[in-house]
């Protein structure tokens, strides 16, 4: 008797411990979570903030985490003084265009590898050996070639090399897709009377359009942060948003701390509003692509 | 008809007073000469660019010109400029440097002497502190640029840490002479290992013992503040056969104290360019600091500092030899202007050249605390309304011009920004505790070796032999006795 009322005690005993631990794991996991967060996030809430901060507040003691009055002073004197507009609007341009020219030239290229091993297996092995020169080998026979041809501080310069700087990437993300794309629903397109380009483009694009999300977004985020390229080809008309951070952010920002942090945040929030726009089709993208062998 | 001609009179009276009071009077003759023209500048930094929009309003209300200015970061400044100038054209016509790579820029800029005499311009030449005039303008015997930013080292200290008779009384007890600004390296290292780690100011803070920039970016930061110590021990870049003399016990014992002393410094000087240690000095974090003369705008800036009126400036500190104190402060790397030989616009550019030097221009760029530009002529020195800037600005000043006769130049020739990385590079490597001290400067020294390969022997060797004569004159040797006597 005694035996069966101990039972059910030990088992609610064991339950209210396994609830107890549970509990404390998830207390833990949003502690180490939110630690995680501030760690990533401290040093970005710092700049935004310090970005709208007076400059008497930037060493205040104790530290002002919240100015009493934001200003978008920093921002201002970046847009006017440091021609921030147009570098922006150059980042903008040089990426949009870049991530469209990729999407152009890659989809036929991975499409011409998938359905028909156009280059005999030699032309992706190509690619990928394209992808593994690093930039900074390739600058200066690119500069001198930009200098003759006078591509030198121009957007088609730069589209141009970004273009075939990441064509390979998007090519064997997009042959991936391809070739586990079935070919059946292409025929069936055709038998319907569809062309060959008409079935790919009404058709197999929007299949595979979260695979073109993942391109477009990799071409245009690493456009909008390459600098050596920008540093390098572009003169004053052409100069791009991540040279203005790097002409703030190194040997010494001085007294220029509120304006180093605005170039840092407009630097980021692009990227980052096209990273959260293309969110759905990227982690469908990702996945996707993480089954292909 | 006499009425309609009197009319007429007083019309033409009204209208003429009407537009004398709408248009700000200006001589016949000196009316915007360059008007509508614009010319390109490139500078490396958003600070520079400021400081030239300084003066844009009177260099426009008086040439009528205007400025575009190209922003290149500094890290890749050297080397953007140069391969556009070495591909034989350039965008610019008004170009920024760093004097120390006047033998790689040199031969790309327009010499000055014809223009002055063809436009009859004025720089003030006879303005310009003598130790600029020496060092800055020149390539190839002729004069090619014009100072833009005055760089030396200065020592500043907080007079709080000096003056406080507790810390004195403390110091002395400890090494048994008085608590003063250092004027030894042996003193300097005493005093950052006594103030560190307590609050020398009273207050219940850890505060560091000294401040310093060792990253090795930019120009080289650990370098330069390992190389006054270096030059006070009796180093010196090269042999007259350019061999490298930065693995001597000179180089040795400058290397070895300082990686010793590191723990008296703020963590993370491994990371520190020029301005951490200064926002620590004004903040009264660090009691003591040499670097830049700009240093000193930023110590009595309201806006920030909490040290204005209490801080001290003097000479780097030195070594003393045989009963005398040798003092080798840096003089690096300052910034100079120059007219782009591949200018289409070389006249105007002249003139703006002309323009931004001129003594109250320049003074107005020099004086601004949001700037890092530091004079360089001689009425900046004696300007009344810099010397009135801030409490202490005249002592600042004077600081500044009781340094230039112990001023060492960075080494001059071709290649002087990759040497200076290079030693840079493993200076840090020693300092961060990833080499020893002499295998960091034996490694300097085989790159040096590599880079003079690279460059020509012979060339380098001719070069180095006029900027080694050069720095004889100013008392600059190589004397390997001293590492072991100096005190």
């Amino acid at each position: 008797m005694a035996i069966a009322i101990e039972r059910p005690r030990v088992a609610a005993r064991r339950a209210n411990r396994y609830r107890v631990w549970r509990r404390v794991g998830h207390l833990l996991t949003y502690l180490g979570l939110f630690a995680s967060l501030v760690f990533f996030l401290g040093p970005f809430f710092w700049i935004v903030t310090t970005s709208l901060k007076g400059n008497e507040d930037f060493f205040a003691f104790p530290p002002v985490w919240i100015p009493a009055q934001p200003s978008l002073g920093h921002y201002g004197a970046l847009f006017t003084r440091s021609s921030g507009a147009r570098y922006f609007a150059n980042s903008f341009v040089i990426s949009s265009l870049s991530m469209l020219a990729a999407l152009l030239v890659s989809l036929p290229t991975a499409y011409s590898i998938a359905r028909w091993r156009f280059g005999g297996g030699l032309l992706s092995i190509f690619l990928l050996v394209l992808r593994m020169l690093p930039a900074i080998a390739l600058i200066i026979p690119i500069y001198i070639m930009y200098k003759m041809f006078g591509l030198t501080n121009s957007y088609l310069g730069l589209v141009l090399v970004y273009t075939v700087v990441y064509i390979p990437f998007a090519v064997w993300l997009l042959v991936g897709f391809l070739r586990d794309f079935p070919v059946e629903i292409e025929e069936a397109a055709m038998i319907d009377g569809c062309s060959r380009l008409r079935a790919l483009v009404q058709v197999v694009v929007p299949i595979i359009a979260p695979g073109l999300a993942v391109v477009a977004l990799f071409a245009f985020i690493a456009t909008w942060n390459e600098f050596l390229f920008a540093v390098v080809l572009t003169g004053i008309e052409t100069k791009t948003m991540m040279v203005l951070v790097t002409s703030f952010t190194s040997g010494g920002t001085d007294m220029f701390y509120g304006e180093a942090s605005a170039s840092v945040v407009l630097g980021v929030l692009p990227a980052f509003a096209i990273a959260f726009m293309l969110q759905r089709y990227l982690v469908k993208g990702l996945a996707l692509g993480g089954t292909k062998g | 008809m006499k009425r309609l001609w009197l009319a007429a009179l007083v019309m033409i009276v009204l209208v003429g007073l009407v537009a004398l009071g709408t248009f700000p009077a200006r001589p016949v003759g000196a009316a915007r000469p360059y008007e509508g023209q614009t010319i390109r500048a490139v500078v490396n930094a958003e600070y520079v660019k400021y400081s030239l929009s300084l003066i844009e309003k009177d260099l426009f209300d008086t040439l009528g010109v205007k400025i575009e200015t190209e922003v290149i970061p500094l890290d890749a400044f050297v080397s953007k400029t140069l391969l556009e100038f070495n591909s034989g054209s350039s965008p610019w016509d008004l170009v920024m440097f760093g004097p120390s790579n006047m033998p790689d820029y040199g031969r790309h800029f327009e010499p000055l002497e014809p223009w002055v005499q063809k436009l009859k311009l004025d720089f003030f030449m006879d303005d310009i502190a003598d130790v600029y005039k020496k060092l800055m303008l020149r390539w190839a015997g002729k004069i090619v640029s014009m100072p833009y930013d005055g760089d030396v080292h200065i020592m500043f200290w907080n007079k709080v840490a000096f003056e406080r008779a507790d810390n004195k009384r403390k110091f002395k007890a400890k090494h048994g002479y008085d608590l003063q600004p250092p004027k030894t390296w042996k003193q300097w290292d005493d005093m950052a290992e006594f103030f560190h780690g307590w609050g020398w100011d009273g207050s219940d803070s850890k505060l560091f013992g000294a401040g310093a920039s060792y990253k090795p970016s930019g120009s080289g930061y650990s370098y330069h503040w390992w190389r006054a110590r270096f030059f006070s021990y009796g180093g010196q870049y090269f042999d007259a056969n350019m061999k490298p003399l930065i693995n001597t016990a000179a180089a040795l014992r400058a290397l070895e104290e300082i990686v010793r002393t590191m723990p008296y410094y703020p963590p993370g000087v491994l990371l520190f360019e020029s301005e951490e240690p200064k926002t620590m000095l004004i903040k009264g974090e660090v009691p003591m600091l040499y670097s830049w003369t700009s240093t000193g705008k930023r110590v009595g800036n309201p806006a920030e500092s909490l040290i204005i009126g209490k801080a001290g400036f003097g000479l780097v500190p030195g070594a003393e030899i045989d009963g005398k104190l040798v003092h080798r402060p840096a003089m690096t790397p300052g910034r100079a202007m120059a007219v782009s030989k591949y200018s289409k616009k070389k006249e105007v550019t002249m003139k703006v050249l002309e323009f931004i030097s001129l003594p109250d221009q320049s003074l107005k760029i020099v004086m601004d605390a949001k700037t890092i530009m530091d004079p360089w002529r001689v009425s900046h020195f004696r300007a009344e309304k810099f010397r009135k800037a801030f409490p202490g600005a005249g002592e600042y000043l004077d600081a500044i011009e009781k340094t230039f006769p112990h001023v060492v130049p960075d080494p001059v020739i071709p290649g002087a920004d990759e040497y200076q990385r290079k030693l840079s590079f493993e200076i840090t490597e020693a300092l961060a505790k990833r080499k020893s001290p002499k295998d960091a400067l034996d490694s300097a020294f085989a790159e040096w070796e590599k880079i003079t390969e690279r460059r020509g022997r012979d060339k380098q060797k001719a070069l180095w032999g006029e900027k080694m004569a050069e720095m004889k004159s100013l008392g600059i040797e190589y004397h390997p006795d001293w590492a072991a006597k100096a005190k």
